[in-house]
């Protein structure tokens, strides 16, 4: 350790660092300084992030509007985001339900199999528009094994009332009853349509909230056909 | 200055460097956590969101005597909700429902609804209520203060997907003279 005299007072040389020993209290006002500029940055830091998510939100919620179908022609614009979208790639979740005929009816029947779970209602306008599309590809990719699945979350339906709307909207693929307990596992299905794409190996390839293209629809099942193996 | 004191003085400025290290970590946590605690708030207000408010909170009118009283409602921007009279059957049709108290309600007169073109696929034309309408109500009332309460019940959609259908609180102070 050496010392030596400087104007401010005596330094000592301690570890390579001089060090002003009549400038403790200075020292202390610094970093009490840097500690409550620091404190205000990450409270407006804070706060901008706050605003900011909720400014996103809100941009989020009226750009959904818009998003699906006044770019039908962008087909290789992405599916919209669903509030079950945390599901991708992973297993989707199993459910038994009664379909129209009181015929239980499991996802697990479907192994092996690419698999639509699709959330519809009688009610839903554009549900029973997407619907026929979902009719159509059953049957153009039946020889790759695809199976739809139309789960109604008609709330106090009977099972006729059900049946009659599907009939009416002319789908002759599985229509199930509704289970609030299913829609649940699905991410709550707050809104609809909202439709998962399974793969062959259970496995959740894409979902989508709100009616897409019939286009985007077809791209989405041939993904779903492809993927998990053959 | 001593050797000792100086040994202090380092001993404080390593305390105090701890300390702030410790209050940007703490501050950087809280943050995540408040951000957490944000997002799923959001969820689920979102899942609760009413995409219609009623516009009128009170109403003036003359004791004892029918008049014809309007109970303005806006739906959001972006979406529309069925009218009352819904081309279709299985769609949700507005209505309000009240509890008359007090009050004497004669009849409820809902607006037409206009031509909303739902353009997926083939597309479906449909009829709406967008932006403000109107539901007219006779009421006759007691001389004093009262409440009009209720709800409007209204399935909205925007142009590709639907909400299930929700009920709006109705809730009307009324004061008659």
């Amino acid at each position: 350790m050496l010392a030596e005299h400087s104007p401010s007072g005596l330094k000592i040389a301690c570890g390579g660092k001089l060090v002003a020993a009549g400038e403790g209290s200075e020292t202390l006002g610094r970093r009490l300084s840097v500690l409550f500029a620091m404190i205000a940055l990450i409270a407006v830091l804070f706060w901008a992030g706050v605003h900011n998510l909720r400014h996103r939100r809100q941009l989020s919620e009226s750009n959904r509007v818009t998003l699906i179908p006044a770019a039908p022609a962008d087909d290789n614009a992405g599916p919209p985001d669903a509030e079950g979208s945390e599901l991708r790639g992973k297993a989707a979740p199993a459910f038994t339900l009664t379909d129209i005929a009181g015929k239980k009816v499991s996802l697990g029947d479907f192994k092996g199999h690419p698999v639509v779970v699709n959330f519809w209602a009688t009610w839903c306008g554009p549900c029973k528009l997407e619907m026929p599309w979902f009719q159509e590809f059953s049957q153009k990719y039946k020889p790759q094994g695809l199976e739809v699945l139309g789960l109604s979350q008609d709330d106090g339906a009977s099972p006729k009332d059900v049946s009659d709307a599907a009939k009416k909207i002319g789908v002759t693929y599985p229509i199930l009853m509704p289970d609030e307990k299913v829609a649940k596992k699905y991410g709550g299905v707050d809104y609809l349509p909202e439709t998962f794409y399974v793969a062959r190996d259970g496995k959740v390839v894409e979902v989508t909230a709100g009616a897409p293209s019939k286009d985007q629809m077809e791209a989405l099942i041939e993904k779903t056909i492809a993927a998990g193996g053959a | 200055m001593t050797g000792r004191e100086l040994g202090s003085e380092i001993s404080n400025q390593k305390i105090w460097r701890g300390r702030i290290a410790a209050l940007c970590i703490g501050f950087v946590a809280l943050s995540a956590a408040a951000q957490i605690q944000l997002g799923s708030l959001d969820h689920a207000t979102q899942a609760k969101k009413q995409h219609v408010e009623l516009l009128t909170d009170s109403l003036e009118l003359a004791a004892n005597k029918p008049q014809d009283v309007e109970l303005r409602f806006r739906v959001e921007p972006g979406f529309h909700i069925n009218s009352h009279t819904p081309k279709d059957e299985l769609l949700i049709p507005t209505d309000l429902r009240l509890n008359a108290g007090s009050l004497r309600i004669a009849n409820e007169r809902y607006p037409a609804g206009s031509n909303f073109h739902l353009a997926i696929g083939s597309g479906e034309d449909l009829d709406v209520y967008q932006g403000e309408f109107r539901v007219m109500l006779r009421v006759e009332a007691p001389k004093g203060a009262s409440t009009l309460t209720g709800a409007l019940r209204y399935q909205a959609c925007d142009n590709a997907s639907c909400f299930p259908a929700k009920l709006l609180p109705v809730e009307i102070a009324v004061n008659a003279r």
